[in-house]
């Protein structure tokens, strides 16, 4: 009985198949390769490109002595913290709460502005905030317009620039998930609040923000993931610069891997990177699961 | 529900959105000037010389085409794959489910430029560099946790009792499955493909690294080289192409979003 | 590309079946096809168009052989990492590519270049080439690798109308750094909106950088980044904390480009198609190829080139001897390790490379000739006013380091430059930052300090 019991989950969990298979193939196993791999030297070119050796924890012996690393990862947290916990999430609900009191051809109008630039292609996104953002770009265009003097954004404050460009690019997915989130808020919860004589801000913070916490969590957990792994957009804006003020991990893991040909350290900092978003994802889905009894 | 509109709420939201056009405004502008340089600025004489300059086969539509097999390819690959595994996760109670979900989202999480380094190495090994097939079905193991995770839902919301009453009827799970459950989830699965084919028709990172010959370059990467190496007079023609690229998922998302009533099905799809 | 439409519309079919994992490399049966990479922009077609003559005259000669050029659309640095990407993998590694000099012995450790000597004493033009020329393309095992294609120097190009506007004399020979500073602030005093004197620095020009900047200031101290003598990389040397100095001075002073433009990666094509034709520049050091974007048919086409423009060799920092630096790089053809045709390849290479081809391109990119044949014609001598000025600097020239290490140490350099003109570290601190990094890169027993 046990036996086709669990001959019978076995079939029944047939249709799995490919999708797992998929995913062991093309990412638990460069996950796997990613570890081993930053324990060797293998390069590029040279004579360690199809010879590797074993260097053991080398390569992240090298990584905590680089000067670039702390300062790599600092800007990584601060990239994820200002464009996707604070700015697109922030945004995103500001957005959300707003079209409801909006007049709906106002909402409509700015929801598509607004998703238009997260529906670019990633490359196309990236330059038109290069342009925005470059000396004699739209935002100087503008800000001259108001007797500001030229600042070369890209130069002086390149964090601000990438942040600001990746809060352009990706604040239409929290907007989204808040709308679809404040829509299930229950209309009585809200109206009897206000029946008792508490203003919107009120409402916001004690009714609608913990119904909708569970939503808080997921997209807060999938946009600090999405924005760690941002890559092209700071590349074409400001190729980690100046003096790499602006090489978050990805751009430091692509600088070294490719760009030095240093295979082996270069997978050892995208390891990091990896081991990073483990920790956000696991922290999350405890918190996602103390949401639900 | 009672007609709302609030003004301050409108003006605020209007100011947000123009901060949003403005972005895009060089794009359009630099498109139609045949002087453009990377500064923004109204065309003194405005004409559609930068398309005509664009469009031809070897700039444009090999390029296009190029993405667009890809990004098909990746939307059918995930979404048959999404379907098949999504059935049994909805379908039945098992141990099994929990730790899979959890395992599915944390795979959401992984940010991929973190793991191309290795993915290349993985495709000199199996000797799939510059192989489009192999491409696509890479680009579909990324997608997969998130379409997964979203036909799941969807599948949820189909009752068991439809079901129950084909197989009453003497039909296989699998009839039903196809009979049934997904012309059912249809507007379901079409927000899933469009998503997934959104994101691998904008994706440059993926076949910049494992795509080499030029016949096989999608619009992503060609346009990079576009301009990464031509000189400062080419802006115009780059407006203008990132147009021409960018136009098929811009309309495709607004079919969408027409189709499904508003955009909001996706999103709703990711609420888990 | 219509030749190519039977095979694009194969990969489709393949692409769209998916399941399909591998795509035939080879079009056909009995078929013999030659891959050739190289690189090509919209501002270096000479390459390319050497390469499609080269095709034809192969095909003819050679019945049934078919020459697959693949040309890479891709700046210096990014077609580097390309070709790299593709020489790892035996299924994509290209049988003849565009290789340039300072990756040769790299590249030769890591297995991806086929030894030649043994066909190159059957191929009676070897003879022709440079003695020092040959030497770019042999590896530590004293084999040769990689056949060159032309060499360069550099020099300073100046714009004589901006120096006469500003009261120097032309010709312009200036005989030491003060001097160039000298005359730079002239400039500045006389004509505010012009650039007086640029140099590249930062990572974004790349090895432009080093080769047009760093190296002509740091040999010209007596100090060297590498000591071939003990092999190892030379830290600490007052010439390097020198050659950031005169960098500041340079960049603080306002005499070169803003810090903003020195690291934008295109900034050349300014100086190239923009500031020196519109008067706008004084003077930058550049390579011998300069009078290639000028040239009737270069992408910078500018009539009065000849001139407006002058050349002078760079100074040492007080003038002593030998009296001018310059630096030489330079790309060869190659062939690659697992071609499944290396006689066809290197025949292939041959043809590229015989007088004819050597001589078209070395005159349409305006390179140093390496073949005795191309030197002495001509169409080579009078091929722009400058072939016999940079020529002449072959005598004092120098190359890099060719070193598996190379492109790490270059890259530290870059940096060490870019945190000096960006104000972020003094020439002193950034000197010793450069210290470090060389350090860990090498291993401190790899350093010597000088």
């Amino acid at each position: 009985m046990a036996a086709t019991h669990r001959g019978r989950q076995v079939v029944r969990y047939l249709p799995v198949l490919p999708a797992a298979v998929l995913l062991l193939v093309f990412l638990a196993g460069p996950v796997l390769w990613a570890f081993h791999a930053s324990m060797t030297n293998v390069g590029l070119t040279g004579r360690h490109a199809r010879n590797p050796e074993w260097v053991g924890l080398e390569n992240y012996q090298r990584l905590v002595q680089d000067p670039v690393f702390p300062l790599s990862l600092g800007l990584t947290v601060l990239f994820v913290a200002g464009s996707a916990v604070l700015g697109q999430n922030v945004l995103g609900l500001a957005l959300a709460v707003l079209m409801r009191r909006a007049r709906p051809a106002v909402s409509a109008t700015v929801g598509t502005a607004v998703v238009a630039a997260w529906v670019l292609p990633e490359i196309v996104a990236a330059f038109a905030a290069y342009a925005f953002f470059s000396r004699d770009g739209t935002l100087n265009q503008l800000l001259g317009g108001l007797g500001q003097p030229e600042t070369d954004w890209l130069y002086t404050v390149p964090m601000a620039a990438v942040v600001l460009a990746n809060v352009w690019r990706g604040t239409a997915f929290s907007m989204l998930v808040y709308r679809a989130a404040l829509n299930g808020v229950p209309a009585e919860l809200t109206e009897a609040a206000q029946m008792d004589g508490a203003g919107a801000w009120q409402r916001l913070a004690y009714i609608t923000l913990p119904v909708i916490r569970g939503s808080i969590a997921t997209n807060l957990m999938l946009v600090t993931l999405q924005t760690l792994a941002v890559f092209t957009l700071i590349w074409v804006m400001t190729a980690g610069g100046p003096a790499n003020g602006s090489t978050t991990l990805p751009v430091l893991a692509y600088q070294e891997a490719f760009k030095f040909g240093d295979i082996g350290y270069g997978t050892a900092v995208a390891t990091v990177l990896i081991v990073i978003g483990g920790v956000f994802g696991a922290a999350y889905l405890r918190l996602l699961r103390e949401q639900r009894p | 529900m009672k007609p709302r509109g609030s003004t301050w709420a409108d003006v605020v939201l209007l100011l947000v959105g123009a901060c949003f056009v403005l972005p895009l405004l060089w794009l359009v502008f630099g498109s139609l000037d045949p002087a453009a340089g990377h500064a923004t600025r109204v065309p003194q004489q405005p004409g559609l010389g930068n398309f005509a300059a664009v469009f031809t086969p070897g700039l444009l539509f090999l390029p296009l085409w190029n993405s667009f097999l890809l990004s098909t390819g990746t939307g059918l690959v995930t979404v048959v794959a999404a379907v098949l595994a999504a059935y049994p996760l909805s379908r039945y109670r098992s141990r099994f489910n929990t730790p899979f979900m959890y395992g599915i989202l944390f795979g959401t999480c992984l940010p991929v430029t973190a793991i191309m380094v290795p993915v290349y190495g993985l495709f000199v090994q199996l000797r799939l560099l510059d192989s489009m097939p192999a491409t696509v079905l890479f680009l579909a193991a990324t997608s997969l946790p998130m379409a997964i995770w979203m036909t799941r839902n969807f599948m949820d919301g189909v009752p068991l009792a439809l079901e129950e009453a084909a197989w009453v009827d003497g039909a296989s799970r699998l009839a039903a499955l196809r009979a049934i459950v997904l012309p059912l989830m249809r507007p379901g699965l079409g927000v899933v493909f469009i998503f997934v084919f959104i994101q691998a028709w904008g994706n440059f990172f993926v076949p910049f690294v494992l795509l080499l010959s030029e016949s096989s370059q999608p619009a992503a990467v060609s346009i990079f080289s576009f301009f990464g190496q031509h000189g400062a007079v080419a802006y115009g023609q780059l407006a203008a192409f990132s147009i021409l690229y960018s136009v098929p998922v811009l309309a495709l998302y607004v079919v969408v979003a027409r189709g499904s009533g508003n955009a909001l099905a996706l999103s709703g799809a990711v609420r888990g | 590309m219509l030749r190519r439409a039977p095979r694009t519309l194969s990969l489709l079919a393949a692409a769209t079946l998916v399941l399909a994992a591998c795509t035939p490399a080879d079009p056909g049966g009995g078929n013999k096809t030659i891959k050739v990479a190289y690189q090509k922009t919209d501002s270096f077609t000479a390459l390319d168009s050497m390469l499609q003559d080269a095709k034809k005259e192969f095909e003819a000669a050679n019945q049934g052989v078919t020459v697959d050029l693949q040309p890479i659309q891709a700046n210096d640095d990014d077609y580097g990492t390309k070709l790299a990407l593709a020489l790892r993998s035996p299924s994509t590694a290209p049988d003849v590519f565009y290789e340039d000099t300072f990756k040769v012995r790299s590249d030769v450790d890591a297995g991806y270049l086929l030894k030649l000597d043994s066909r190159l004493a059957g191929w009676g033009d070897w003879g022709k080439f440079d003695a020092g020329a040959k030497e770019a393309g042999k590896a530590d095992d004293g084999g040769t690798y990689a056949v060159p294609l032309g060499t360069d120097t550099r020099a300073i190009w100046y714009n004589k109308k901006v120096l006469e506007t500003a009261g120097i004399s032309v010709p312009w020979h200036p005989s030491s750094w003060q001097d160039i500073l000298d005359t730079a602030r002239k400039i500045k005093a006389a004509e505010p909106d012009v650039i007086p004197f640029n140099m590249y620095a930062g990572k974004g020009t790349g090895e432009g950088t080093v080769m047009q900047g760093f190296y002509e200031l740091l040999y010209g101290t007596g100090a060297a980044l590498y000591d071939q003598d003990s092999k190892k990389w030379v830290v600490g040397s007052t010439g390097f904390k020198d050659s950031l100095t005169f960098l500041d001075t340079l960049y603080k002073e306002h005499l070169a480009v803003a810090p903003a433009d020195a690291l934008d990666p295109n900034i050349w094509k300014k100086v190239f198609g923009e500031w020196f034709p519109k008067a706008k520049l004084g003077a930058t050091v550049e390579g011998s190829y300069a009078p290639s974007f000028w040239q009737a048919g270069g992408s910078y086409a500018w009539p009065g080139y000849a001139q407006d423009m002058g050349v002078a060799p760079f100074p040492t920092e007080s003038g002593g001897a030998p009296g001018a630096v310059s630096m030489s790089g330079g790309w060869t053809l190659a062939v690659g390790a697992d071609t499944k045709q290396p006689d066809l390849a290197f025949n292939f290479l041959t043809t590229a490379l015989n007088a004819k081809n050597s001589l078209k391109f070395t005159v349409a990119s305006s390179q140093i000739a390496v073949r005795s044949d191309v030197a002495a014609d001509a169409g080579y001598q009078s091929a722009n006013p400058f072939v016999k000025d940079v020529s002449g600097l072959v005598s004092v020239t120098r190359f890099r380091p060719a070193t598996s290490d190379y492109p790490r140490i270059s890259a530290a350099v870059q940096e060490a430059t870019e945190a000096v003109i960006t104000g972020k570290r003094t020439p002193e601190q950034a000197a010793a930052d450069y210290d470090a990094a060389v350090a860990g890169i090498v291993g401190a027993d790899k350093t010597i300090r000088k």
